[in-house]
């Protein structure tokens, strides 16, 4: 059991598999839209899926996924899963400023609430790990 | 119908916890990268990729988003995202059971604190 603690250069790795996946997700969105085919079903799935593996939007997707695996196995070398894990919810602070700043979305007060909370969750979450419960 | 997608929600969060799990007892079985090396760290790479709990891992995962986009095609993002926030409480407790990482106050609530905050971000 590694007790390490949530040092800044394991946070940023955290950020960054968080920031991928937001990436990936845009990719897999704009990949599908692609498609042009809006609706899975039996009849179309292989359809679906031979459209989507010629994709370059999609294999682009799958990389950043690929690359985030590695970065996550890292993370795991050196902190707890139950640590590691709350902390990788900063996509969730990440996407609605992002939308805010670039896209020029709203951001209401219910969702600044919200990231007000995962910050002090994710410091809460954070600050367990200095305790060793005498296991060292 | 509700309980329904909550149900499916919860199974696709099974799956996916049941990954981590896996991939964490993957990390745990290797010797810790020295990320300064690269030579370290192809070890390390090598060392995981030989550890047959990353592929279950990887299987128990893909199962989870699959299960995860039955629950989409049943259900609004909107309501499957705010559900989805259960996960940080399953991931805890399952680390408690299967790793056997302790759970501290600082932990349940931080742990609290980001579900709540998870949830009011997806719902807003």
């Amino acid at each position: 059991m590694k007790r390490n603690p949530v040092t800044l250069k394991i946070f940023a790795m955290i950020v960054m598999t968080d920031l991928g996946e937001s990436i990936a997700e845009i990719f897999f969105k704009k990949g599908l839209l692609e498609t042009g085919i809006n609706s899975v079903n039996f009849g179309n799935i292989l359809e679906f899926l031979s459209r989507n593996s010629s994709s370059a939007l999609v294999w682009l997707g799958i990389a950043v996924y690929i690359v985030n695996f590695f970065i996550w196995i890292t993370v795991l070398s050196r902190i707890d899963l139950s640590i590691a894990f709350p902390v990788g919810s900063t996509s969730y602070i990440f996407i609605p400023v992002f939308s805010m700043i670039f896209l020029g979305e709203d951001v209401g007060p219910e969702r600044w609430l919200g990231i007000a909370l995962i910050v002090a969750g994710i410091h809460f979450v954070s600050k367990s790990s200095h305790k060793r419960d005498g296991d060292r | 119908m509700m309980l329904k997608i909550i149900i499916i929600i919860l199974v696709a969060e099974l799956w996916g916890t049941a990954g981590q799990i896996l991939f964490k007892k993957s990390a745990n079985k290797v010797a810790t990268p020295d990320l300064r090396s690269m030579a370290s760290y192809l070890t390390f790479v090598k060392d995981i990729l030989s550890t047959y709990t990353i592929w279950s891992g990887l299987a128990a995962m893909a199962a989870g988003m699959v299960i995860w986009l039955v629950a989409l095609a049943q259900t609004d993002l909107s309501i499957a995202f705010p559900i989805d926030s259960m996960q940080y409480i399953v991931a805890m407790v399952a680390a408690r059971i299967f790793l056997d990482e302790k759970i501290d106050l600082m932990k349940l609530v931080g742990t609290l604190l980001v579900v709540a905050g998870v949830f009011l971000v997806a719902v807003s």
